[in-house]
């Protein structure tokens, strides 16, 4: 699940149109959270608000070590109106499973947001803080987001942490993300890794297709059912002289998909010889299932991963059936649509028998995660992990 | 002077050493660019022996050494380790950065692990070593300054400098760290699996469980000599101040730290001695007491025939020390003084094998005097059976688990003189109660300490616990307080019956503490609390007053005496029922404890009658032990 400040930032992301899932980076981000989510260590308790609709605060406290916790707050120029109240916000928002890719929407044009009083220009960017200190370890987290233009987003993160070398370290972020596709430049200050991304969506180019005029009769043809994006990283550290590439394909299913919602990627990592391919697929309403298969053909090493997330929902009592039937749709529309929802369960396992378990949901205005991590092949200790995740957000 | 310094035998065997390496060398936490586990597959310490030089010698015995080498090493010895390391290097950088400020790269840090063996040759090491030596201990050797002089690193990746120098690089200083840390560690525990085979047993034991992880020895200033994993005798680790404070008195510093195994195996034995098995663990390099037979503990009556042996046992003479301020407390210090005059005749290292095969030690110290006592034990059970004590169909029983498999053997020899006790171990206790009259004083005291016993059935609670808990029957008995100084001079006849006592159960344990801290260091060690926790056999009973209140404060005898009623009931009670079940399993296994609760039983009511009916005839003891 979640945490609470990272659905503030994707709420600032959707506020400010940037879409997160055109970069090189979210490449296979429905692999991962079907197949690497984390399972929760400890108990660990958070309470968060966002006090206004620029301003929230979080304060965890967990008993990982002794007792260790943090205190988080964060500003956003642009107020942020998504639900975020623990009791009403929705759960697919907080809850990472299966990625359905939109139709890819254009840009903003610069002159939208220009704001023009007594002919200067008053608009300002859009911009995030964010900081959060860790006790006792005194780790401190800080991250600066601007949305320079529409296309455009840099994003500075730093810790600071006595425990790393040189004490901390900075990453510099330069987003672009035209729709048609997206470059990421990055520096770290960390042994001064320079890093470059890009992906390339082929198809139709969303910026020009505004320019068409709609036609009254849309060819079927010209539906399009699927998206596929090929995209590539580079990284290269100056102080130890090592670098990292990889590439990588995927193709996914767009909403106008009349069968189930599908995701398919395969990267490589020509350096380390490592293939990796994911499938993904949503298989219903409830269920989405994946797996991944990874190869080095250096090494002739192979794991398999398999995994899934399934949305538990309550039995509809005896009555309700009438009274949906009565109201039809209207009464339907007003209802929040996870109100049924009892419960998210994700698993995943691998080839050797690791296993692990995550079951989130809401229970009245409460959000708890409970995850447990399994490793079969040691019976002495099979129980590797086990946590529970209170948040509560008003 | 001349030194046989014996190569060869060293070389012949290495797997042993090999698993510990592999062991030592898993152990701290890796860098991450090893993603397996190191396994040395290849151990030659070579033909050339290292040259050692003495410097100094510190200590020299034909079971100990103590000195400081120059050792300089120029010999042929070699090293092969494999591992797994990852090749990846954005992979093995990202591991260790926080994920927050990561560039969160897709797939440039997948990882390829790459098998690589590593080969340490052409070791070069000169430097300062320290040997301490010592049959018990094993050996200790560390090194004054860091040995490693210079060495050759050949691996798989020969070919590529970089990586070369850096695996060069790095284990020279992981070598350095070896040598320093885990090489002194290896070599002590080697060499305890050597001298020391209780410990080799214990080994396997532990390492078949762990895997060999729970390593516990930590090397420690040699030059103190303490014991590696020094704890007292109730399992407490003794903290390095500690030692240090009992190093300063050599005499107690051997008694008062043991082995662990040794504990373990006490435990064991104790907690046997507790129940029917006929389990008994032999404890290696121990003299129990009864082996050590000494012609002055004949006389018995004299003040201290304890003290004769004290060759053995250089903690008795701690003890006896402790006597002269002790006595002013009166009955609290019977105990100890008891204690202190009793004949622990054990070898150094492991005292509280011997003070807990206090049963044992008990029916073997009379054996000299036996000839004597027989005649009135035989007087004394006669008239005891009288009151209704019935015959003793249980003392097989008490034979088999007090007894050791190798101590019964002389014992029953004598037995032969005597017709009608069959076994040793309950007999002896009768006749030594029978035939002092010193005990008249202490007997309802000590009948009422035996209730306790009698509920508890936990026999030969090591004799540790009677010092503290001899305290508890002064204040409900003050005839018994009265004369506690005379019976203080016919200190064996006390230990005797103490003896007899040891089941009772032991005080709460945390109380003890402030009156032990008082008395020395070494009896603090002593103390009792961790012996019953380690054989994990707790008192049923309520914690009983503190040691310290009932010697210091004699307001504190009232709550004695109410807690003893409350038991002296309950264990009528509790007799009771025993009986009527008893009858109708039959009485074979039961008596032992039945006849001395029964004797409870009517004590319990009326105590003032005891007092008087049991001058002469001492009732049997709880020898279950």
């Amino acid at each position: 699940m979640l945490d609470f400040m990272e659905s503030v930032q994707n709420a600032f992301y959707e506020a400010s149109h940037w879409n997160l899932d055109n970069s090189y980076g979210a490449l296979n981000a429905t692999a991962r959270a079907l197949l690497d989510f984390q399972t929760p260590k400890g108990l660990r308790l958070q309470i968060s608000s966002l006090a206004a609709p620029n301003f929230a605060t979080s304060y965890t406290l967990g008993n990982v070590g002794v007792v260790d916790g943090s205190v988080s707050y964060l500003y956003s120029s642009l107020p942020l109106h998504r639900k975020l109240k623990s009791a009403e916000l929705d759960l697919h928002h907080v809850v990472r499973g299966y990625r359905h890719l939109q139709e890819l929407r254009r840009p903003d044009e610069e002159w939208w947001s220009e704001i023009w009083h007594n002919g200067k220009r008053i608009d300002q960017k859009d911009t995030l803080l964010y900081g959060r200190i860790f006790l006792p370890q005194s780790r401190l987290e800080a991250l600066y987001l601007r949305r320079v233009t529409p296309t455009r987003q840099l994003r500075v993160s730093a810790v600071s942490d006595s425990a790393l070398n040189n004490g901390g370290t900075i990453l510099t972020l330069l987003q672009n993300d035209t729709g048609k596709y997206s470059t990421e430049y990055m520096y770290s200050t960390d042994s001064a890794l320079m890093g470059l991304r890009g992906l390339y969506n082929f198809g139709a180019d969303p910026r020009v297709t505004p320019t068409n005029p709609i036609t009254t009769t849309p060819s079927t043809s010209e539906i399009v059912h699927g998206r596929f994006s090929a995209g590539a990283e580079l990284y290269y550290g100056l102080l130890n002289k090592s670098g990292g590439i990889s590439t990588g394909l995927r193709f996914t299913t767009l909403p106008d998909h009349t069968g189930f919602p599908y995701t398919m990627t395969l990267t490589l990592n020509p350096l380390m010889g490592n293939l990796s391919s994911t499938y993904a697929v949503k298989a219903g309403r409830n269920l989405a299932l994946c797996s991944r298969f990874d190869f080095n053909f250096y090494s002739y090493e192979s794991e398999l991963q398999l995994g899934c997330e399934l949305w538990r929902r309550r039995r509809s009592t005896g009555v309700e059936w009438a009274v949906k039937k009565m109201h039809s749709d209207r009464e339907r529309a007003t209802d929040a649509p996870d109100d049924d929802v009892s419960g998210i369960l994700k698993a995943r396992v691998d080839q050797a028998w690791r296993i692990g378990l995550l079951w989130e949901g809401r229970i009245k205005e409460l959000m708890f995660t409970i995850g447990a991590s399994l490793d079969l092949r040691k019976r002495e200790q099979v129980f590797r992990a086990v946590g529970v995740e209170l948040q509560y957000s008003s | 002077m001349a030194f046989n310094f014996n190569w060869s035998p060293l070389i012949a065997d290495t797997s042993r050493a090999r698993d510990m390496l592999t062991t030592a060398l898993n152990k701290s936490p890796k860098p991450p660019i090893i993603v397996d586990d190191i396994i040395v597959t290849e151990l030659n310490l070579g033909s050339t022996p290292p040259e050692l030089e003495i410097l100094e010698i510190g200590d020299l015995a034909e079971d100990r050494f103590r000195g400081i080498f120059k050792m300089s090493y120029t010999g042929d010895a070699f090293l092969t380790l494999k591992t797994k390391v990852q090749a990846n290097p954005l992979n093995t950088y990202l591991s260790s950065k926080p994920d927050f400020a990561s560039p969160m790269p897709l797939a440039a840090s997948s990882g390829l692990t790459i098998p690589l063996q590593i080969t340490l040759s052409d070791i070069r090491l000169s430097g300062f070593v320290i040997l301490v030596f010592s049959k018990q201990k094993g050996i200790t050797l560390v090194f004054r300054n860091d040995p490693l002089e210079s060495l050759k690193v050949s691996s798989t990746f020969d070919t590529i400098p970089f990586v070369r120098d850096y695996l060069q690089k790095v284990i020279e200083e992981q070598l350095r760290v070896l040598f320093m840390d885990d090489l002194p560690a290896i070599i002590h525990r080697l060499s305890l699996r050597l001298f020391v085979p209780e410990f080799q047993e214990l080994e396997t034991e532990t390492e078949e469980r762990l895997d060999g992880s729970n390593d516990t020895t930590v090397p420690i200033d040699p030059l103190l000599t303490p014991p590696q994993d020094a704890i007292d005798s109730f399992g407490n680790p003794i903290d390095v101040s500690q030692i240090t404070a009992l190093s300063l008195d050599p005499a107690s510093e051997m008694h008062a730290s043991f082995s662990k195994s040794n504990i373990l195996r006490l435990a064991a034995l104790s907690e046997s001695q507790r129940t029917l098995s006929l389990f008994t663990p032999g404890i290696q390099e121990v003299v129990f007491r009864a082996w050590a037979n000494n012609p002055d503990q004949s006389n018995s009556g004299t003040a201290t025939p304890a003290l004769t042996q004290s060759s053995l046992s250089r903690i008795q003479s701690t003890f006896g020390s402790n006597r002269s301020h002790a006595s002013s407390v009166a009955s609290g210090s019977t105990g100890q003084e008891t204690y202190s005059s009793r004949p622990t005749v054990v070898s150094n290292y492991s005292a509280p094998a011997g003070l807990s095969l206090g049963a044992n030690r008990g029916t073997r110290g009379q054996m000299r005097k036996r000839k004597k006592r027989v005649v009135d034990l035989r007087k004394s059970k006669d008239s005891a059976e009288s009151p209704g004590v019935p015959t003793e169909p249980s003392t097989p029983r008490a034979n088999t688990s007090a007894s050791d498999t190798t101590s019964s053997i002389p014992e029953e020899r004598e037995m032969e003189d005597l017709v009608t006790t069959p076994t040793s171990a309950s007999d002896s206790y009768y006749r030594v109660e029978g035939s002092h009259p010193t005990m008249n004083a202490a007997g309802p005291s000590r009948l009422m300490e035996q209730t306790a016993s009698a509920d508890v059935l936990l026999p030969a609670a090591p004799l540790l616990a009677d010092a503290p808990k001899l305290s508890r029957p002064k204040p409900k008995a003050p005839a018994a307080t009265a004369a506690a100084v005379p019976i203080r001079l016919h200190e064996p006849e006390m230990e005797e019956r103490q003896r007899s006592h040891s089941s009772r159960p032991p005080l709460s344990r945390n109380r003890l503490r402030p009156t032990q801290q008082a008395t020395s260091p070494l009896l603090r060690s002593l103390s009792f609390d961790k012996v019953t926790s380690l054989s994990a056999t707790h008192s049923k009973l309520p914690t009983s007053p503190s040691y310290a209140e009932s010697t210091s404060s004699s307001s504190g005898g009232i709550l004695e005496q109410a807690w003893m009623m409350k038991m002296a009931n309950e264990i009528a009670l509790k007799v009771q029922q025993e009986k009527g079940r008893g009858v109708s399993r039959g009485r074979s296994e039961d008596v032992s404890s039945s006849s001395s609760a029964k004797n409870l039983s009517s004590s319990a009511p009326s105590r003032g009658m005891w007092m008087s009916s049991e001058e002469e005839d001492a009732p049997p003891p709880a020898y279950v032990a």
